[in-house]
């Protein structure tokens, strides 16, 4: 039992509030939310074999039968944009929870130990800052080999230091508000502290940002795909599709490249829209 | 963030109208007809320069590493060869006045007199034996090496005489003569370091020379004023080659008339290109097919009727026309119809033969199971180099799964794609790979000769010792009908065996701008100086 009153704000919380009093970000969220259960009930959903070619439906455009029109190979569209919702939204997902844990880590451990801690630490963001994550990723490409995983560690690791700049300069705040203090003088271990009461009330803002990376990383990822270091055919990526479709473009075929583009940039502003809205709300909260 | 909800807001737009409609009608599933022309009217003036389009930077203009599309059509201007490759496909005298066989083992060229290197030195029978023993040479490592694997020794036999001693007959050589195998530069060029690269150049005696190589931009040729020919003397008095790798980009330069014209241009353009007011898109004459190279012939495609099976399987036509713009026709054998130069009209005969590839997934099936194979793995590269690749490989998938077969598809970097084919431990672990081939002579002794055992580019190991009986004996026979007689017995048996899976053929393509014409629409363009002819429409 203690005698310090407990500061902690709901993770989720900032989210349903939200939810509740900006509709645009009802419709972000439900569009996410539609977005994940496609992926998820894919093969359910899907009218057609993502990969079943019909070469008598090439480049056909939007029909009954192929919603959003076929591909060069007379692949569905439709299907396709659909199963690239799983890459889609996988890799950033694993981008995002990466680089928050790393980030977060490095932040808090900056701003509690300061010093030397931090500025090696600082100094070691600044210098990833430095390095394109683009070049990052194609060079660890060059390494492992095509597919998500080299994109998705070297993703990781370049956005790390956002995470971990905002979880540092937030910290470093919370580090030097009373109730803190009071469980230092308490006696409770950093470890304890840290983990218990910073780390949850720092939790919305770097949610906040996790939510913007994660279209970021999904634009990036997407751009890894459509310059064939990413994703590799036959499976379906939004990227790949882009560039298995611009081809295609030419021939008055808009669909196959433009489709998994604004599914890109919808997820994206979705994403963004969401994750400004969080920071916002707690940006007001905290000028209150 | 207010950016970004328009940004939403106008792709959800753009989807919806664009989900309105397809492509434009007859654009996306008929084949699309097309007519060979052989030739473009001869040019009526001089023209000051002349932008042409290359899909790629040559990596070299050393003639020993000109196996592609984009270095050929630049050297074709500027380099020579001791036979030319004329646009009719005919081999002609070039830089050897003659060529003669005193016996099966030797052949003599007489070296033409006066011919002048853009330097400014004199061609003699040293420069020839320099330019053709660096072929011979490891340490170059050359890409037409295979050419000479019958030559023991060239010798320089009088001051404008090299002899080339061989160690079995070869007919083949001297055809080869006229592609880069046969190129001739300065003996003093070529002791230079660095030959062919951008800083030192190259010195041959073509009808332009080497003005300018602007890296990643543009390669600049200026006519040669001591050019000997004044049959092909220039009527352009410089020609810029610019690299536009994107194919859309490509397209709409020429359709806008900021590059005048290109060959070997994306199929997908060819519908827009039709319809073109800025010029012309011409289909020429081609030694170029189509095929699918089994490169284990030791895994599940060992087995001829498994190869036999995937070929019954599949959709030729509709591969033509997701894959080529429906600009192709379907392929009874590997070599392709247009590489039979030597005897165009037997060629024809020998083709009508051979059995139609219909399609017959039933009896691809039923195949299959007769073979034991239903279920069994075929790994095929695919690759985002050029979309035909892809969609090939989604088709090949699809009619392997048709038929029993596990189709699985690893996808290949695009740089790595060409390493398939010069690289053995790159095709480790693949079953299957699509390739565009083209012949440099119109000899089909060139395309049957490489299913010899051991050739390098024998990808699946084939081994059949009747097979290379045959091709020593086309290649000692000097008269090209009975030549040909023999190729088109090697002919059935590489279609018997399904040593390669044919697929297509295609037509060379080029455009022109409507103020130039003259140049040959051909594969010969590849060898033969194109930018000689080129001149004024009007």
């Amino acid at each position: 039992m203690t005698a310090v009153p407990v500061h902690r704000r709901g993770l989720l919380a900032p989210l349903a509030r939200i939810a509740r009093s900006d509709k645009l970000v009802t419709a972000a969220l439900a569009l996410l939310a539609l977005l994940i259960a496609a992926a998820a009930l894919a093969p359910l959903i899907t009218q057609h074999d993502p990969d079943a070619v019909d070469l008598s439906a090439t480049l056909s455009g939007s029909t009954p039968e192929h919603l959003l029109g076929a591909d060069q190979s007379g692949r569905d569209v439709l299907s396709r944009l659909i199963y690239g919702a799983r890459t889609g939204l996988l890799g950033p997902l694993m981008v995002v929870i990466v680089s928050t844990a790393l980030g977060t880590l490095l932040g808090v451990a900056a701003a509690w130990y300061g010093g030397v801690v931090d500025s090696v630490l600082s100094r070691a963001m600044e210098l990833v800052f430095s390095f394109p994550a683009l070049l990052l990723a194609i060079i660890l490409v060059a390494v492992l080999g095509t597919g998500l995983t080299a994109p998705v560690i070297a993703m990781s690791v370049a956005y790390a230091p956002y995470v971990g700049r905002l979880a540092r300069g937030v910290a470093l705040q919370e580090k030097a508000r009373p109730y803190i203090q009071a469980y230092r003088v308490q006696g409770w271990s950093g470890w304890v502290i840290c983990v218990k009461h910073l780390l949850p009330n720092i939790a919305p803002l770097i949610l906040a940002q996790s939510a913007i990376n994660f279209g970021y990383a999904l634009m990036d990822l997407a751009a890894l795909s459509f310059l064939g270091f990413g994703v590799q055919p036959p499976t379906a990526d939004w990227g790949a599709m882009i560039n298995e479709g611009s081809p295609s473009l030419l021939q008055g075929a808009v669909l196959p490249a433009l489709a998994p583009g604004v599914a890109i940039v919808v997820t994206v502003v979705a994403f963004s829209v969401v994750g400004e809205s969080i920071a916002d709300r707690v940006a007001r909260r905290e000028q209150r | 963030m207010r950016t970004s909800r328009f940004a939403a807001a106008g792709a959800l737009l753009a989807l919806a109208v664009a989900a309105c409609g397809g492509p434009p009608a007859g654009t996306k599933g008929a084949a699309g007809a097309f007519e060979i022309t052989k030739d473009t009217p001869p040019a009526k003036g001089p023209v000051d320069t002349v932008t042409w389009s290359l899909y790629a930077e040559p990596q070299s203009l050393d003639y020993a590493y000109a196996f592609d599309y984009p270095p050929n059509t630049v050297l074709a201007n500027v380099c020579e060869q001791l036979m030319r490759i004329t646009p009719d496909l005919k081999v002609e005298p070039g830089l050897a006045t003659a060529a003669e066989a005193p016996d099966p083992k030797r052949w003599v060229y007489t070296i033409r007199p006066g011919v002048r290197f853009h330097h400014g030195s004199t061609l003699t029978a040293d420069d020839v034996v320099a330019s053709m023993r660096r072929h011979m040479d490891p340490k170059v490592g050359s890409y037409w090496v295979s050419v000479y694997r019958n030559v023991e020794r060239i010798d320089k036999t009088g001051p404008m005489e090299v002899t080339v001693h061989l160690k079995k007959p070869d007919q083949l050589f001297n055809e080869e003569m006229g592609t880069s195998a046969g190129t001739i530069a300065s003996a003093a060029s070529l002791a230079k370091e660095g030959y062919g690269t951008p800083d030192v150049g190259v010195d041959c005696t073509g009808p332009f020379s080497l003005d300018s190589w602007q890296k990643g931009q543009s390669i600049t040729l200026k006519k040669f004023g001591g050019y000997w020919d004044p049959s092909l003397a220039p009527k352009a008095n410089t020609i810029r080659n610019v690299f536009i790798p994107d194919p859309a980009a490509r397209v709409n330069a020429l359709l806008a008339g900021e590059v005048d014209g290109g060959y070997l241009l994306p199929s997908s353009g060819f519908p827009k290109l039709r319809t073109a007011t800025s010029g012309t898109l011409y289909f020429g004459p081609n030694t170029t097919a189509v095929n699918l190279i089994p490169t284990d012939l030791k895994g599940t495609l060992g087995d001829v009727k498994v190869r036999k099976a995937l070929s019954m399987a599949l959709d030729r036509d509709g591969i033509i026309r997701a894959a080529a713009g429906g600009v192709a026709t379907p392929a009874k054998a590997p070599g392709a119809t247009g590489a039979w130069g030597i005897a165009p009209e037997a060629a024809k005969e020998y083709y009508a033969k051979l059995p139609a590839l219909t399609r017959d997934v039933a009896g691809a099936k039923k195949l299959i199971e007769e073979a034991g194979a239903t279920g069994k793995k075929i790994v095929m590269a695919t690759s985002t180099l050029s979309p035909e690749i892809g969609v090939i490989a989604n088709a090949v998938q699809s009619a392997g799964q048709a038929i029993g077969l596990q189709v699985e598809l690893k996808a290949v970097a695009p740089e790595a794609y060409t390493a398939l084919f010069s690289d053995p431990k790159a095709r480790e672990g693949i079953d299957l790979v699509m390739t565009i081939w083209y012949d440099s002579t119109p000899d089909p002794l060139e395309f049957y000769g490489i299913l010899t055992t051991g050739d390098f580019a024998n990808y699946g190991g084939y081994s059949n010792p009747e097979y290379d009986a045959l091709v020593d004996e086309a290649n000692a026979q000097a008269d090209p009908a009975a030549r040909a007689a023999t190729v088109a017995r090697l002919q059935e048996i590489a279609v018997r065996d399904v040593v390669w899976i044919p697929l297509y053929e295609v037509p060379h393509s080029m455009f022109l701008n409507k103020r130039l014409t003259g140049a040959p629409t051909g594969i010969a363009q590849l060898v033969f100086p194109w930018g000689a002819p080129l001149g004024s429409a009007g």
